[in-house]
C-alpha cells in the first residue's frame, strides 16, 4: 500500500509524537504543530503513536495506489476524494486510485492525515517525527516533495464495503478545543517581570498580528512594541514550545514545534499548552490577543485536555475494534 | 554552599531551576551535577532534564504537578552539594583557517598565529549544547581574542566550523545559518545521526583544540 505526493503543500512532513530526553544535546522534542488534530487523526482510525502526515500552508494532491481506512483532521482546508466532499474528523474508506485533494481555505493551516496502521516512517532516538535540522527521522529526514512514493506499515487490512464509519469527533468536541480561535492564553515566565510596566499591560491590551515570518520553528508577531524596564544580557536558557521571547525590536515571538533547545532572549510568557493548538493554526496576518490566566488555571486546563484525548483514544479504538470483529 | 537560587514554572510541564545569570565554572557545576541527579533518580512522570549555562529545565507530565516537582528539586539541591567531575575529555584538531580569522586578529591587534595559539592553549569547558542538535557552547574564551558575533549573521556556515563569540567558543555540529566568527574547522564529525550516541560532546566535558596542517585536515576529514 502506498500513496504518490502529486502535489506537496509548502511543508509536508511525518510527525508523531515528540522525540523526548534529547534536549540536553540540543536536540529538540519537535512533534506536530497542532498536538491534538494530529493524535486525534491517529485515534480514529485506531492508532496511538503511528507517524501522520502533516501538511501546511498550501494546498495538497494525493494519489491513493490502494484503498485504506484513513482520518483527516485539522482546520484551514477542504477534503475532497475524486471532487467529492470528504468528511473530516471521521474515518472513511478510501477506494483504490483514488485522488485525494486538499484545497486551502481562510482560517487554518494545518491538516492531518493517518492510515490505519501508521505511515512507514524512520525511526530516530525512539520517535517516528521529522528533524529537518539533523536531517533524520520521519520521510529520511526531510520534507515530502512532488513525486515522492509514500508507504503504509504492514497491517491487517480492514474488509468492508462500508465508507463512512459510525464514530467521529463531535461539533462541540471541536469547539470546546478551537473556539474563541483569537485569544490566545499565557502564563508568565521565566522574564514577564522583566518587562516594562505599560509594556506588560500592552501585551494583553494590544492585539498582535502575524507577520510572514512564521514556520514549523516560531511565529514571529508584530504590534505594539514592547520594552524591558531596563536593558539585560541574558545567558542562553531553556525554551519550550509555547515559550514567548521578546525579541531586540520590541516584537515577540512564539516558539513553534520545531524550536531550539534553548535562547538568549527573555521569555516574557508561555502559551498554555491546551492553546497551542489554535495557535498553531494562524496563518500570516491573522491577529491574535494574549490573555494571562492564573496558573492553576492553566494546569487544570491542561488536565482537562489531556482527559479528553484519553477519552477520545478510548472510544475509538473500542469502536474500530467492535466494528471490525470477525 | 550557600543556595541562592530559584525554581519558577517555564510552562505547565517544566521547572526552571535557576543559579543566577552568568557564564560560570561552578555554577554551570552545579547545575550539571543536579541534571544528573534527577536524570539518575528520576521522579514518577519525570521526562527529561536539559542543562543551560545557569539553569535547567525539568520536564515532566501529568499526573504530578509543578508545586511537587518544585519540592522535589528543592531536596535534590540541598543534597546535591558535593560536586563530583562528570564529563570525559575530548581532543578537538582544527585547521585554523577561518573566513573571520583576520577580523579577530585585526581587532585585538594580534597575527592570526597569536590567535591560534591563544584559541588552542585553553580547556576549555561545554558548558551546554543547544541553539543546532549537538552546538555546544564551550569556553571562556581568553579575554584577548574574545570577539563579539557579526552583526549580520551568514546565510550558511558549513558544518564543523569553530567560531567565537563574546568570550564562548562553539563548533557547528550541522550546516546552517550563524553569527559566530568563524576561525577553523575541525574534520571530526561532533554529530551523526546514524550513531547510537549521535554527539561526539555531552554537557559537562572538556574539549582541548589543536591545531593540524591541511593535509592532516584531508586525512582526519570525516565530512
Amino acid at each position: 500500500m502506498s500513496i504518490k505526493i502529486v502535489k506537496p503543500a509548502v511543508v509536508t512532513t511525518l510527525v508523531s509524537d515528540g522525540r523526548e530526553g534529547f534536549r540536553s544535546l540540543g536536540i529538540g522534542p519537535g512533534g506536530a504543530m497542532d498536538y491534538f488534530a494530529m493524535k486525534t487523526a491517529n485515534f480514529l482510525v485506531g492508532n496511538d503513536r503511528e507517524a501522520v502526515l502533516e501538511m501546511g500552508y498550501s494546498s495538497v494532491e494525493i494519489l491513493f495506489h490502494e484503498g485504506g481506512l484513513i482520518s483527516i483532521t485539522g482546520k484551514g482546508f477542504d477534503a475532497f476524494v475524486n471532487d467529492e466532499v470528504a468528511t473530516m474528523w471521521r474515518p472513511f474508506k478510501i477506494k483504490p486510485n483514488a485522488r485525494l485533494i486538499f484545497k486551502k481555505k481562510s482560517k487554518g493551516a494545518w491538516i492531518y492525515l493517518a492510515i490505519h496502521g501508521g505511515w512507514k516512517a524512520q525511526e530516530w532516538l525512539h520517535s517516528f517525527t521529522t528533524n529537518l535540522h539533523a536531517e533524520t527521522g520521519g520521510f529520511n529526514g526531510r520534507t515530502l516533495q512532488k513525486g515522492d512514493i509514500l508507504e503504509r506499515n504492514k497491517t491487517e487490512v480492514i474488509a468492508t464495503d462500508e465508507r463512512s464509519m459510525p464514530w467521529g469527533i463531535s461539533t462541540n468536541e471541536l469547539s470546546e478545543v478551537y473556539s474563541s480561535p483569537d485569544i490566545i492564553r499565557c502564563i508568565s515566565s521565566a522574564e514577564t517581570d522583566l518587562m516594562h510596566g505599560t509594556s506588560k499591560e500592552k501585551f494583553v491590551s494590544s492585539g498582535f498580528t502575524l507577520t510572514s515570518q512564521c514556520n514549523r520553528m516560531g511565529y514571529r508577531l508584530t504590534g505594539d512594541p514592547l520594552f524591558l524596564g531596563e536593558k539585560v544580557e541574558l545567558v542562553s536558557s531553556p525554551v519550550d514550545f509555547g515559550t514567548v521571547q521578546l525579541l531586540p525590536d520590541g516584537n515577540p515571538i512564539v516558539l513553534m514545534a520545531d524550536h531550539q533547545t534553548t535562547g538568549g532572549y527573555p521569555r516574557i510568557a508561555s502559551v498554555v499548552k491546551a492553546d497551542l493548538c489554535k495557535l498553531s493554526q494562524k496563518m500570516p496576518g491573522d491577529k491574535i490577543n494574549f490573555k494571562m490566566i492564573p496558573f492553576q488555571e492553566a494546569e487544570e486546563g491542561l488536565v482537562s485536555r489531556e482527559q479528553k484525548l484519553k477519552e477520545i483514544k478510548e472510544s475509538c479504538h473500542l469502536r474500530i475494534k467492535k466494528h471490525f470483529r470477525q | 554552599m550557600a543556595s541562592n537560587h530559584s525554581i519558577v514554572p517555564l510552562n505547565e510541564t517544566t521547572a526552571l531551576v535557576s543559579f543566577g545569570d552568568n557564564i560560570d565554572l561552578d555554577v554551570n557545576e552545579r547545575i550539571i551535577a543536579l541534571h544528573h541527579t534527577v536524570t539518575n533518580n528520576p521522579f514518577q512522570g519525570f521526562v527529561e532534564s536539559a542543562p543551560a549555562y545557569s539553569s535547567l529545565a525539568v520536564f515532566f507530565r501529568l499526573p504530578i504537578r509543578f508545586g511537587t516537582v518544585k519540592k522535589i528539586l528543592e531536596t535534590h539541591i540541598k543534597s546535591s552539594e558535593s560536586l563530583e567531575s562528570h564529563g570525559s575529555a575530548i581532543e578537538v584538531p582544527v585547521l585554523y583557517d577561518g573566513d573571520d580569522l583576520d577580523v579577530v586578529a585585526q581587532q585585538h591587534q594580534l597575527s592570526r598565529e597569536e590567535v591560534i595559539s591563544i584559541h588552542a592553549a585553553k580547556l576549555y569547558r561545554v558548558f551546554m549544547l543547544g541553539f543546532l542538535p549537538g552546538f555546544p557552547y564551550m569556553g571562556t574564551v581568553d579575554q584577548r581574542i574574545a570577539t563579539a558575533r557579526k552583526n549580520s549573521p551568514r546565510t550558511l556556515v558549513p558544518a564543523g566550523s569553530v567560531g567565537i563569540a563574546g568570550i564562548q567558543t562553539g563548533i557547528y555540529p550541522q550546516s546552517s545559518p550563524g553569527g559566530w566568527q568563524l576561525i577553523g574547522r575541525t574534520p571530526l564529525k561532533i554529530f551523526n545521526a546514524k550513531k547510537e550516541l549521535p554527539c561526539l560532546l555531552k554537557p559537562g566535558d572538556s574539549v582541548k583544540f589543536y591545531s593540524i596542517t591541511r593535509l592532516e585536515f584531508e586525512k582526519l576529514n570525516e565530512y
